[in-house]
């Protein structure tokens, strides 16, 4: 066992615009920003009163260089924790994390609550798209947010009772009564998911019309998975919207605080199920943050060249689903025709298909498999002439053209307001890709460019991830040629499973490989962020470790969650064939929105 | 064979019925006690339930419904590298109205469950249930407050399919076995003929049957090669 260090270490790289930021919030608000957190956050993190909040971000938002996008809002119950030296007494955090797109920096701000008072302002106003997150604080921890216009459950459903991410909500299902549901009970349920349009401060008619509300979902075919969206309707024009989310939460954050940190790299698969490996790497990168691991060149490139691929998997299916929610029928048998080929790269290197939880702390579940450069060089042949061939035969086609040229456009503006990332924000031709901006596991050593897009409309957000395959391919050739030699495990006592050859040395080295594998590894109380440019935008991990086997809370930010957040907004007005396509082109699944 | 019998008038839902709906009870193959009544009508009714099931099982439509990761490997079944349609399948219903089985291909959610049990309903007889994957079948990797520990607390399972999530080859399986399953069923073969009681096989378990085989591997492939 490693031991843990106790004092928390200041993030590293030094960057002069901490510490203006630091002066000026002091300046402005002297002892209402509490303190100052050192983490491995990569951001400064300041405390601030409850009654400063709402002062502090209009401030942040207002800067020369803005923080224009509330990133990420969510809470820790801090009731159990005790490795939090020096930090203001708590029993509830909330924190908001903000980026800048303009000043490529973050900032991540924490409110002390005390359990006997468990309210905060809406931040609305400032950040419109804390909606959803505030309404998902309530469902979670039962934290109330004044003036929020309709604060109620997102996840659990409406009947539920209690809030799943304290600390004394039950985890498991077989902690408590078996599930069963009676004739009745269907009925109660079904009850309570009934829109009523009232509680959104919709009318059921205008002056001249009676609207239409239709439930599309929570089975659609075209909704990509268990997602509701209710529409209000005169005639095909679409007067608002409301989605409604939930119908696909598998408690993933909950699950962290009851896993080790190395059994929960499993669970991190399935939050964005098409993105296979690509959701190991942000956690385990963080996690290697917080254990201090720096891993070989070897480790980095195989990490990406499996992103990738799974990354050009991931865009296939959203190029053949897109498609075929415009009515095209082919398409899709072509895309999944392409997408058995890479699953058979991906399944020789890693043994499974679509989940293989390849990645380990410190390293790789195993090294890459001989012959394993001409699989992937066969993939790489493959193909760019199938790509060739699908624009000409897909995005080139008039009628997909008319269907999604200027259809649910919007501006960088607005996507940014909405927290809006990935491909679907480099469409309104944002320069932002992680991978270029923040290059991490190694990719400032490739050589690919970021496509970008103009319109920001359904076409563009199809026709730039044909682009974006491209490169990919282009990283994998990449990968092909210059494969570095070297270790699939990082040397360091907190690499996870320790190599097997250390055990066989003596008596100690066996019960230390014994203890890390059966209790897992033990890192050290600290926090730490880590975001990757994912298949769908950004995905990032916060997580608290306490200084235990387990993490003691573990924040999954997923890109889905937001962009769905955005649609009643661009559907105003629109048509409901211009949503179907809208949803097409979003590129979500539902765990990634719900988790 | 053993069968495994619902009555039609069970099935209807009373006040405070808990789901699955119906009695079940074991009971020997019907066509026994109709060759012991008359040889010549228990030859015709073999005669007909297999013409009537071999029809039902080799042209079963498919109800488009998928919770999560599951649904994407049931997809890439329908698709050309695995093709469905080589064995009857690949009618894709988008209402459940139109489909004779459904696949409950993910996980179970208990804010889901109530609207799963109405498309079961509202799916008109004959229909069957396959439970793919994990999740549907116990609840899998996710023993957590928000998820149902297997589809068939409220949903009579006809076939389940491990895996997580099974492969597209796993799943083409499972509707084979749900095909051999159909074939020995007994239903009414009209409102006025026989018994109105449907009888569906007691199928062998696939773990038993191949144990034996399974049990005799001693080398595995290494890892290391492709």
């Amino acid at each position: 066992m490693s031991v843990v260090n106790p004092e928390l270490r200041a993030t590293d790289p030094p960057d002069h615009r901490v510490g203006l930021l630091t002066e000026r919030l002091r300046d402005q608000f002297g002892d209402q920003i509490l303190c100052e957190q050192a983490t491995l956050t990569g951001m400064p993190v300041f405390w601030v009163s409850r009654r400063a909040l709402v002062e502090v971000l209009t401030v942040l938002r207002q800067l020369p260089e803005p923080f224009e996008m509330l990133f990420d809002l969510s809470a820790i119950d801090e009731r159990l924790r005790s490795r939090r030296h020096g930090l203001p007494e708590t029993d509830f955090t909330v924190f908001y994390q903000l980026l800048s797109v303009s000043g490529n920096r973050d900032v991540m701000l924490k409110v002390a609550l005390s359990e006997r008072d468990l309210s905060l302002p809406t931040v609305i106003p400032v950040y419109r798209n804390a909606n959803w997150y505030e309404r998902e604080v309530w469902d979670m921890f039962g934290i109330r947010f004044e003036g929020h216009p309709n604060l109620s459950r997102i996840l659990m459903p409406p009947t539920w009772k209690g809030h799943p991410l304290r600390k004394d909500h039950h985890a498991r299902a077989t902690e408590v009564d078996p599930y069963s549901m009676t004739v009745e009970s269907q009925e109660t349920e079904q009850q309570a998911l009934q829109f009523r349009p009232e509680d959104w401060g919709m009318q059921r008619q205008s002056d001249d019309t009676e609207f239409m509300f239709l439930n599309l979902g929570p089975n659609h075919p075209s909704a990509h998975g268990a997602f509701r969206i209710v529409l209000q309707l005169d005639g095909e024009e679409v007067i608002d919207c409301v989605p409604d989310i939930g119908y696909h939460h598998r408690g993933a954050e909950k699950m962290a605080e009851r896993q080790s940190w190395h059994s929960f790299i499993p669970y991190t698969d399935r939050i964005d199920y098409v993105g296979g490996v690509m959701n190991n790497l942000p956690y385990v990168l963080a996690v290697e943050k917080l254990a201090g691991i720096k891993v070989t060149a070897r480790i980095q490139t195989v990490r990406v060249m499996m992103s990738e691929l799974f990354r050009i998997t991931s865009h296939l299916l959203f190029l053949g689903t897109y498609l075929q929610d415009l009515g095209a029928m082919s398409p899709v048998f072509y895309a999944f025709t392409d997408r058995q080929k890479g699953y058979e790269v991906i399944e020789a290197i890693t043994g499974f298909r679509m989940h293989p939880a390849w990645f380990r702390i410190g390293g790789l579940m195993q090294d890459l498999p001989k012959g394993w450069d001409r699989l992937v060089q066969g993939f790489v042949d493959w193909m760019p002439a199938r790509l060739d061939e699908y624009e000409r035969a897909m995005m080139d086609n008039s009628l997909v053209r008319d269907r999604t040229k200027h259809i649910a456009a919007f501006d960088t503006a607005n996507a940014l307001a909405w927290g809006v990332t990935g491909p679907n924000l480099r469409a309104t031709g944002c320069n932002f890709d992680l991978r270029k901006q923040r290059p991490y596991s190694g990719y400032e050593n490739f050589d690919f460019e970021v496509p970008l897009g103009n319109n920001g409309d359904v076409f563009d957000r199809g026709q730039l991830r044909i682009e974006e395959m491209r490169q990919s391919v282009k990283i994998l050739q990449q990968c092909v040629n210059h494969m570095p030699e070297g270790d699939y495990k990082a040397d360091h006592p907190l690499t996870t499973p320790p190599p097997r050859e250390r055990m066989l040395e003596h008596i100690e080295t066996l019960i230390t490989h014994f203890l890390q594998v059966s209790w897992g590894p033990v890192l050290p109380a600290n926090e730490s962020l880590q975001m990757i440019e994912a298949t769908k935008g950004i995905n990032s991990y916060y997580l608290t470790s306490d200084g235990s086997t387990m993490s003691y809370r573990t924040r999954i930010r997923t890109p889905s969650f937001p962009h769905l957040q955005q649609i009643p907004e661009l559907m105003r007005g629109g048509f409901v064939p211009d949503l179907i396509a809208h949803l097409g082109s979003i590129d979500f699944v539902m765990a990634d929105v719900d988790r | 064979m053993t069968y495994t019998l619902t009555r039609v008038e069970d099935a209807l839902a009373a006040e405070n019925a808990r789901y699955p709906l119906g009695e079940r009870q074991r009971v020997e193959d019907p066509m026994q006690q109709q060759v012991h009544r008359s040889v010549f009508t228990g030859k015709l009714e073999e005669v007909l339930n297999s013409t009537v099931n071999w029809g039902r099982k080799h042209s079963l439509w498919p109800y488009n419904f998928g919770l999560s990761c599951c649904y994407v490997e049931m997809t890439t079944a329908f698709t050309s590298p695995h093709d469905i349609a080589r064995f009857g399948a690949e009618v894709i219903r988008a209402s459940p109205r139109q489909a004779d089985f459904m696949v409950i291909a993910g996980t179970c959610f208990m804010k889901m469950a109530p609207i799963i049990q109405q498309l079961y309903d509202q799916m008109l007889e004959p229909k069957w249930v396959i439970s793919m994957g994990s999740c549907a079948n116990s609840g899998g990797m996710y023993d957590i407050y928000s998820v149902v520990q297997g589809v068939d607390k409220f949903l009579p399972v006809d076939v389940y399919v491990a895996g997580c999530p099974p492969r597209p080859e796993a799943f083409l399986q499972g509707l084979q076995l749900l095909q051999d399953s159909i074939q020995e069923e007994r239903r009414p073969l009209s409102w006025v003929v026989g018994d109105q009681g449907v009888y569906r096989a007691e199928m062998p378990s696939q773990r038993e049957k191949h144990r034996d085989r399974r049990i005799q591997v001693t080398e595995l492939r290494t890892p290391d090669g492709i």
